[in-house]
């Protein structure tokens, strides 16, 4: 199995879980763009493993650690981006994995050299509070479970469809599939920031190759169709039983966009 | 790892941790022998591996494509059978299914599924044992948690 899509699986995940721990709204959209990047370098050196007759899996062996500030998390992430550097191979795809990397590494370093910068981290503090109001603790319990099963939801989707895009020949499903991709993206990120903001920001738990290796595509979506009208819903009883307006209208908002991702999955049938 | 952390009221500091760092999760490099519950209605299984020296369960992971009620009870049930024989993990079931007392219909299937995926490996050992070339056992559910949602809702509508 490759080892450097492993590390970049890793990486992409370090990086967009850094963007979700960070509070400050600077860093944390230019870490998301930089995740975005690392997501396509993944997408890429799939691409290249197969072409290459190898294959690839989402086997990982990263662990999110309870960091307690910005410094902490940077300069993790920038052990970690140095470390990949062994991996890459010198072609056009090993150079520009290479140049984007420096980048980044570049802009780290600029944030460390800012003690200002460094402020607590609090994504992991499990006190499940919702900003500065006071959800009855039923509506904390309902917001947390449906957190924790929608962000591996949304992950698994957007692993699952990327397995699926590297190996359509078809231009209408690769279209499609990215356009999914593109959608659990954003889903992940609104709710890992949400679980940030309540002090429970978590890992979505590791795929399983039965989860991916996907053998009848037919029944894969019809099922993918059910769990979304599921999720529809669950988003609905949630926006009606949390008395919050800006969380209720974020939920009507995930459960309308739920409508046109159902039809994009139809188009896969 | 969470014993001084003051919860608020609700969820358990248990639950809560089995939820962000679930136990035993993932595969076995070399199991003694697989296992796999699924819900052909959903699509939902339980993959289990367990590693057996003699009667101790050794070692033991599971994996789950499933909801948070199925996470949280397999992170349980391994915790608790790794490390006994295998009699107590037969009995860990039971001692299961009374920790976690009033279940609803829906969370009874999730438990379900997790102790099927652990019949569905100690079948596939025995099998194993017998000579047979098994890679996995697999069990399909009597009882999907799709329709217990709706005996979920339909219980709720009476109630309400």
């Amino acid at each position: 199995m490759d080892k450097l899509f492993r590390k970049k699986h890793d990486l992409w995940l370090s990086i967009s879980f850094a963007s979700f721990a960070i509070d400050d709204e600077e860093i944390k959209s230019k870490l998301y763009d930089f995740a975005l990047i690392s997501f396509r370098h993944m997408k890429w050196i799939s691409i290249d493993v197969l072409e290459k007759g190898n294959e690839y899996n989402y086997d990982r062996d990263i662990m999110l650690y309870k960091r307690e500030s910005v410094f902490e998390i940077l300069k993790a992430l920038e052990s970690e981006i140095k470390e990949i550097q062994n991996f890459y191979g010198d072609d056009e795809l090993g150079f520009r994995m290479k140049n984007d990397d420096n980048y980044i590494l570049e802009y780290i370093s600029q944030l460390l050299k800012n003690e200002q910068n460094n402020k607590e981290i609090t994504a992991f503090n499990m006190q499940r509070k919702w900003l500065d109001k006071n959800l009855p603790q039923d509506q904390i319990d309902a917001l947390t479970l449906f957190l924790f099963d929608e962000s591996y939801k949304e992950y698994e989707l957007i692993l699952i469809y990327a397995y699926m895009q590297a190996r359509t020949t078809d231009i209408k499903q690769y279209n499609v599939y990215q356009d999914l991709i593109d959608e659990s993206q954003f889903h992940l990120k609104s709710f890992a920031n949400m679980m940030a903001k309540l002090g429970i920001l978590a890992l979505p738990r590791e795929l399983h190759e039965l989860t991916y290796i996907v053998t009848d595509l037919d029944k894969f979506i019809r099922d993918g169709i059910d769990e979304e009208i599921a999720a529809k819903e669950m988003c609905k009883e949630l926006s009606e039983a949390i008395k919050d307006e800006e969380l209720s209208k974020f939920f009507d908002f995930i459960n309308f966009q739920e409508n046109y991702h159902i039809e994009l999955m139809r188009k896969l049938l | 790892m969470f014993e001084n952390t003051k919860m608020p009221e609700g969820m358990s500091s248990e639950t809560l941790e089995h939820l962000i760092s679930p136990k035993n999760y993932g595969k076995l490099d070399e199991p003694s022998c697989v296992g796999v519950a699924v819900d052909e209605k959903t699509g939902e299984y339980v993959i289990f591996y367990t590693l057996l020296d003699d009667d101790i369960v050794k070692d033991v992971s599971y994996a789950t494509n499933g909801c948070q009620d199925t996470v949280v009870i397999g992170s349980m049930f391994t915790d608790m059978i790794k490390g006994n024989n295998l009699e107590y993990a037969n009995r860990a079931i039971q001692k299961m299914l009374e920790k976690l007392g009033g279940l609803t219909p829906q969370q009874q299937i999730c438990a379900d599924i997790v102790f099927s995926a652990f019949i569905a490996s100690m079948k596939n050992f025995e099998n194993i044992q017998n000579g047979q070339k098994e890679e996995m056992h697999v069990l399909k559910m009597k009882d999907s948690c799709e329709s217990a949602g709706m005996q979920d809702n339909n219980e709720e509508n009476k109630n309400g």
